[in-house]
């Protein structure tokens, strides 16, 4: 009795003592790896949200840079996109933990409390590295600006698309000579285009997927259809909402419309509308990164800005942008190699552009390597029509406004609200937020929350 | 062996006053399993008592996650959340949720013990086929069933010839939320039942059989009576794990409140306020709201439970 289980007794303290060495083997791992690299001076810690495809090309252009910059040593870390990443870039700024250089969405970057949790960039540093104002398009960079200095640096602008296949559309006879969808510039015209699809299309697939249950597509498209027919959200001293319910219902009613008429299944709504398009759906409103989904299936397929059925093109856009989160003692090597490193990527987003984002360094646009993109050419327009929220705190990517106003266009999309008594509650909910107080510094829009 | 050691406990307490020595001895006897509670204690401390306050203090001021600028705000905070539509929206989901899965749970985890006692052969298999979704991590569980509900390709539907937006529609998203939850955790309370039917004993039965019950009512009136204490610590966990249901629900929404917020918890409403809001003190606030919520119901159904079993007796 006693032999045997003197024996285990062994067996369990040496497997207790290896566990533990080994974790210290590991720790002692992670920090040797956080070292800098044998000959680089100067480090860049660098925080982006970037995973799957758009990841594979960040990691790509950083080793670009790395090559280019032997003494620059960039420290990189992908973290969970959404709510979780601005949460911790937050609490890193606030700790003064924070990296050198991030990524915010534009929208985001009024509600960070610029100033206090981002640091401004220096202008001068940035064209020192070649990348300057003339070289953006001038409301994105309007956008960057808050308190007349310059927070956000873009690196693209991402849209929402109406991606069509090629051989589903010609088949209907909607596809014009030059290869690309007939040109739809009513609502009329847009139902009469998904009719004909629908009668090409085989069975068991919808005509279209457009998120019809998601909050922040939802979102995004009323976004943009709203900015077609010329709508405000707020004056200009952010004191008075000037939100129109009879446009938002006219938007309402088209969305509605989608799902009403039987051209979107209820039961694929979310990522099953992309699969559904991959299996030979004629049409998927979805973000410019589905470009390498469709790409990567061998589609043949193309992609145009949301239609301007309301007349005037503009399609919802929001930027990746770079941001320097708030150092106490912001300056030195690392802050100037933070320039440099965002200013090298902001001009080499050929291989971004792949992603399917825009570039928003605009001399990239004309170079015949972007041209011969497809369908990256068809909507790189797009750039001049952006539909964007309200330059406000609570604006912004899976921000409090898409948090607390997409939920109300999803229940007029899907029918358990009227449009009339959705654009109603939408309106209240704008009311309620212009008078809420930003948390990072108690103070309202008007109260400077959205300075220009 | 429970009841000594129990007044080995209770008793040196009652007579600090009377007995000097009783005192002396409790001492002695802290100084030496003090030291053992010692770590114990100050995690506890650290992790659970100190962080307690600090929500409390928090929910009385409007800090943000940044974590300076924060005034004293003294009741605003509860008045906002007890006027928050949207709090007790999250509130009623997560009580829909804990009224659907506890009785559920309960009478699946009985009926699967019942099988898995009575089975003759294999009985192995069967205890590890109903215990072992509740080895798998919430995460696992969540997405697994993200697939078997998918419209198009999942076996729910497939299997039942259905065409149910479970996870896109909101009068289903709960739903669906409720039967994962019932496949991943039923283990547990069934595991609970099994080891309290062995533990029923068989000179019961036997007695029954001779006076010539038949095996429902041997069921009705030994096992369910026998089992009465099991099944209340069943419903008891059941009811603060359902009520704090978070994880499962969030995975299977993509982290989002689901279709027209119908899935969205009150744990997640919390964490939506402190972490997306960034209103620390507001998600404070209604953390202690729902800490009362919950201690309200705890403490309702003990007042029930000895209720009934005083009139029992």
């Amino acid at each position: 009795m006693g032999r045997p289980d003197l024996n285990r007794r062994h067996f369990l303290a040496a497997a207790g003592a290896l566990t533990v060495a080994g974790s210290f083997g590991f720790a002692a791992l992670g920090t040797g790896a956080d070292a800098l690299a044998s000959d680089a001076d100067t480090r860049v810690r660098y925080w982006n949200l970037f995973s799957g495809g758009d990841g594979y090309n960040m990691i790509a252009m950083l080793d670009a840079f790395r090559k280019d910059h032997p003494g620059i040593d960039v420290k990189d870390s992908t973290l969970q996109w959404g709510s979780p990443f601005y949460t911790k870039l937050a609490m890193a700024a606030a700790g003064n933990r924070a990296p050198d250089l991030g990524v915010m969405h534009l929208g985001r970057v009024t509600g960070f409390s610029p100033g206090r949790l981002l640091d401004p960039w220096d202008v001068g540093l940035l064209a020192k590295y070649g990348v300057k104002e003339a070289d953006f398009n001038p409301e994105l960079w309007r956008r960057a600006v808050i308190d007349g200095k310059l927070y956000a640096l873009p690196l693209d602008i991402h849209v929402q698309l109406c991606f069509y296949r090629k051989d589903v559309l010609k088949k209907a006879g909607l596809l014009g000579d030059d290869g690309r969808m007939v040109p739809v510039t009513s609502v009329d015209e847009w139902f009469d285009v998904l009719k004909e699809a629908r009668k090409a299309t085989a069975k068991g697939l919808q005509t279209i997927g457009f998120w019809h249950n998601d909050q922040n597509f939802q979102w995004w498209f009323f976004v943009a259809f709203y900015t077609q027919l010329g709508g405000t959200w707020f004056d200009d001293a952010n004191t008075e909402v000037t939100f129109d319910t009879d446009k938002a219902v006219r938007v309402l009613e088209f969305l509605r419309r989608h799902v009403a008429d039987g051209y979107a299944n209820p039961g694929y709504g979310g990522g099953a509308g992309a699969e559904q398009f991959v299996n030979g759906a004629p049409f998927a409103w979805e973000g410019n990164w589905s470009v390498p989904v469709f790409s990567g299936a061998e589609l043949d397929y193309g992609a145009t800005p949301l239609p301007p059925v309301f007349g005037r093109p503009a399609t919802h856009a929001e930027s990746h942008s770079f941001v320097l989160p708030h150092q106490a003692n912001r300056g030195g090597a690392a802050n100037e190699a933070a320039h440099r490193l965002a200013a090298y990527v902001v001009q080499h987003a050929r291989q971004w552009a792949a992603g399917g984002h825009i570039p928003a360094y605009t001399p990239t646009l004309s170079t015949a390597a972007y041209r011969e993109l497809r369908p990256q050419n068809e909507y790189a327009g797009a750039m001049d029509h952006q539909a964007t929220e309200p330059k406000v705190w609570f604006a912004g990517s899976t921000g409090i406004l898409a948090q607390r106003v997409g939920p109300v266009v999803v229940s007029s999309t899907t029918g358990s609200a009227k449009p009339e008594a959705a654009a109603r509650r939408m309106k209240g909910v704008l009311t309620d937020l212009l008078g809420t107080k930003n948390p990072m510094d108690g103070r309202t829009a008007a109260q400077g929350g959205a300075a220009a | 062996m429970t009841t000594t050691s129990a007044e080995t406990i209770i008793r040196p307490a009652r007579a600090r006053t009377a007995a000097a020595g009783a005192t002396v001895r409790r001492r002695q006897g802290f100084q030496h399993g003090g030291w053992f509670v010692a770590p114990f204690l100050a995690l506890f401390a650290l992790f659970v008592i100190w962080p307690l306050l600090r929500g409390l203090y928090l929910s009385f001021t409007d800090a943000n996650i940044s974590g300076d600028g924060a005034s004293f705000v003294g009741l605003d905070n509860y008045r906002e959340a007890l006027q928050d539509p949207l709090m007790w929206d999250a509130f009623g989901h997560s009580a829909y949720f804990t009224l659907l899965v506890v009785p559920c749970i309960t009478v699946l985890a009985f009926l699967l013990a019942m099988l898995a006692h009575h089975i003759e052969r294999g009985k192995w298999l069967w205890r590890l086929c109903f215990f072992m979704p509740f080895l798998l991590p919430s995460t696992v569980a969540a997405n697994l069933w993200q697939w078997l509900f998918n419209p198009g390709t999942g076996m729910v539907n497939h299997v039942f010839g259905l065409d149910t937006p479970w996870l896109t529609d909101k009068s289903y998203a709960l739903l669906a939320v409720v039967i994962t939850t019932l496949w991943w955790t039923v283990g547990f309370s069934f595991l609970l039942y099994l080891a309290a039917l062995q533990g029923i004993p068989a000179h019961l039965y036997e007695a029954a059989k001779l006076d010539g019950a038949n095996a429902w009512h041997r069921t009705l009136h030994i096992t369910l009576p026998m089992l009465r204490n099991i099944t209340g610590l069943v419903v008891a966990l059941q009811i603060l794990a359902s009520l704090q249901v978070f994880d499962q629900a969030v995975v299977m929404q993509d982290f989002g409140p689901g279709p027209e917020e119908s899935t969205r918890t009150f744990v997640q409403y919390t964490l939506e306020q402190g972490f997306t809001s960034y209103r620390v003190g507001y998600a404070s606030a209604i953390s202690i709201i729902f800490f009362v919520l919950i201690a309200a119901v705890a403490l309702a159904r003990m007042w029930l439970l000895r209720n009934r079993e005083e009139g029992g007796r």
